[in-house]
């Protein structure tokens, strides 16, 4: 009797998820194709269908805010900008995950405690499982690093040898020197107010050994390491990065360096396959390399996975994000190029093997560090951001700027009520 | 049902819908000015006109007001000027007229989005064509060049509209006046200047109205083309209004700003019909 009532239920279970359809707004890039290319197999297991809306990140935040403030969301499960880790639980718009990680017996451990800082936990509760990494490191031309007249002279020049750089002082020196002996750019810097020129001053200000709050929430940004990274930031953009880099965005940069036209960027990690395929970037496959910011630790960026607090279907959606966060899954995604977020993955020798960088990624990924993370994040990349250019374009003075953007950022700790 | 029942039946459904999509949004945003509604706390608690003073103390949302006003006069003084020009020229019997038509009308049909990226390119300091004839200008990096090259990708793609404004404009007017101008001797520029001028001074009022409006409202060239930058070089008070209510989440400062805005455009718009009723 038991055997058949048990029966009976999965059934039922199995009758009710064939008709649930999951609905989530999703990123228009590689990756999401690459997850959308497995839909299938997650449909076969459970008779659940995902359909994603994919929209360009700029579309999405206006977006998801739209459907939060509805008394039912249109997207079942999310994916979340590290930007928005903060603001959408502090506004109660996600759903805790500790209840179902435990009821499901999901494995947290083999996630970088890194990324479960960035895009998981936000003031101790469980919001997010980290889907997807982007801390930033450096990417450099190593034949222009070995030329041997560039050792010659730069030896000549600066009486030391011409090496990767180790401190930001000597990443500026090198970039400087590139300007100007190589017939390239130093950097090929992404100047455009707003969320390119933070992203980017951050890793400069972490490898200054600056930062922008302390433990408690105050801020120490106008201290005279964020005036040495300024310093360092601004001669850097001003002297040895291509003309028009003040308004340059990611994709100005990653031009520049396919061309050949520059010696390094700071960015994401995952930019170097892009450089090295000699398909898109025939002038510089074969010839860069990734490190570990300048400094040792720069900027880490993520995204994570989540559900809606006025989901329809959170049961299911639990279920693919546990199922796409699976090993198996995870593994299966690695392999066609989808950067994971799991130590697992990385130490993976099926994926070593395809992607050897994997090594340098996980060192870079271990040492990064967030950003303050809190419920005006994105507003506070726009004032710090609007400061940095200001001080780049050579309207306001590096000390004022800093003052001005520590101003800004205190403003909204109160706001948000992490400050009184 | 008499005729003035009969008008207003017509003109109901209409109105209904205006006062939802128009009306109703006007005086949300009114109300919410009043209030400390955030999307992080969306309470309804009135503040008074607290959200009005801080605007009008905020320095940075000043300096976009200032920024826009140099912007409209720049943008609409040059796409009037050259829109004049334009109609007075396909006014002419010029051979290939329908082919100018089309060219002139162009830039009117393409999505200010996609108009920002096909300039973004040609202007681009190290792959646009422009800077390579220029040598090598860098138009959105440089405070110096960043706004005065947004003002001229916008009269671009404004000044097709102008032009076909205008040239309705010319063909309506009446052909005495000018011919009498010209049996008394005058010549064509100064029957341009003496009658064609001001009797065209209606269109051009209400295309003055049309022009101010729409780049008050300039955000997308903006963000497509500098995000406001280099430095607060193209922080235009549209896109600043945009980012406190969707970076900022504050809902209620950016409608006090809006209506700020709303009410400086009013008091320009007056002024502009006050000039055209007095003609």
């Amino acid at each position: 009797m038991k055997r058949w009532l048990l029966a009976a239920a999965v059934g039922l279970g199995l009758g009710l998820a064939q008709g649930v359809v999951l609905r989530a707004l999703m990123e228009d890039v590689p990756e999401t194709r690459i997850i959308e290319e497995l839909l299938p197999e997650f449909q076969r297991q459970t008779g659940i269908r995902v359909e994603f809306e994919k929209v360009q990140y700029s579309a999405m935040h206006d977006k998801l805010v739209a459907q939060f403030l509805a008394p039912t969301n249109a997207y079942d499960f999310l994916q979340v900008d590290f930007l928005w880790a903060g603001e959408f639980p502090a506004a109660g718009w996600l759903e805790p995950l500790e209840p179902y990680v435990k009821a499901s017996g999901f494995d947290l451990s083999p996630y970088f405690p890194s990324m479960l800082d960035l895009v998981g936990y936000y003031r101790g509760t469980l919001y997010m499982i980290p889907m997807y990494n982007y801390a930033m490191g450096l990417i450099y031309r190593k034949d222009l690093l070995g030329r041997q007249d560039l050792k010659e002279r730069f030896r000549a020049q600066h009486g030391r040898a011409l090496t990767l750089p180790r401190t930001l002082e000597e990443y500026v020196e090198t970039s400087l020197f590139m300007a100007k002996n190589a017939g390239v750019s130093g950097a090929a810097m992404q100047g455009q107010r707003g969320d390119p020129n933070f992203m980017e001053f951050s890793n400069y200000l972490f490898a200054a050994k600056g930062d922008y709050v302390d433990r408690n929430w105050r801020v120490t940004l106008a201290s005279p390491q964020g005036e040495k990274a300024l310093t360092l930031y601004v001669r850097n953009i001003r002297q040895a990065a291509p003309k028009g880099a003040l308004n340059f965005n990611l994709d100005d940069t990653f031009r520049v360096m396919c061309q050949g036209q520059a010696f390094s960027m700071v960015t994401y990690w995952w930019m170097l396959p892009q450089l090295d395929d000699p398909r898109q970037c025939p002038k510089v496959a074969g010839k860069v390399a990734l490190a570990p910011m300048p400094g040792g630790v720069g900027v880490n960026g993520g995204w994570g996975w989540a559900i809606p607090r006025n989901s329809a279907n959170k049961e299911a959606a639990w279920r693919f994000i546990s199922w796409v966060e699976s090993k198996e899954i995870v593994l299966k995604r690695a392999l066609k190029g989808h950067a994971p977020t799991r130590k697992d993955a990385f130490q993976d020798p099926g994926v070593l093997r395809r992607y050897p960088y994997y090594r340098q990624a996980e060192a870079i990924i271990a040492q990064a560090k967030k950003v303050p993370i809190f419920a005006y994040t994105a507003e506070m990349e726009d004032v710090v951001g609007r400061e940095i250019s200001l001080a780049a374009a050579g309207q306001k003075g590096i000390r004022q700027a800093l003052q001005d953007a520590a101003k800004g950022l205190e403003g909204l700790l109160r706001k948000a009520g992490l400050l009184r | 049902m008499g005729e003035r029942r009969f008008a207003w039946a017509l003109a109901l459904p209409g109105l209904l819908v205006l006062a939802g999509v128009v009306g109703f949004p006007l005086l949300y945003a009114l109300f919410l000015s009043f209030t400390r509604y955030t999307f992080l706390s969306p309470s309804y608690a009135l503040s008074g006109p607290g959200r009005f003073a801080e605007a009008l103390g905020d320095p940075y949302f000043l300096h976009a007001l200032g920024l826009t006003a140099l912007y409209v006069a720049l943008t609409v003084g040059l796409t009037l000027v050259l829109g004049l020009l334009l109609a007075v020229l396909l006014h002419q019997n010029l051979p290939l007229k329908g082919f100018h038509y089309v060219v002139v009308g162009l830039p009117m049909l393409v999505a200010p989005v996609g108009v920002g990226l096909i300039w973004k390119m040609i202007l681009h300091p190290e792959l646009g064509i422009l800077a390579y004839l220029f040598g090598g200008v860098d138009f959105f990096g440089d405070v110096r060049y960043a706004l005065l090259s947004l003002a001229l990708v916008d009269v671009w793609q404004q000044v097709s509209f102008a032009a076909l404004v205008l040239l309705a404009g010319l063909r309506s007017l009446p052909r005495e006046p000018l011919e009498a101008a010209y049996v008394d001797g005058a010549t064509p520029f100064q029957a341009f200047l003496r009658v064609t001028l001001p009797l065209l001074r209606p269109v051009l009022v209400v295309l003055l109205i049309l022009q101010t409006l729409t780049e008050v409202r300039t955000y997308d060239l903006v963000y497509v083309l500098t995000r406001g930058g280099p430095g607060s070089a193209t922080d235009l008070v549209s896109y600043f209004i945009y980012r406190k209510a969707f970076l900022g989440l504050d809902l209620s400062g950016a409608s006090a700003m809006g209506y700020l805005l709303l009410l400086l455009t009013l008091l320009l718009v007056a002024a502009y019909y006050r000039a055209m009723t007095r003609l």
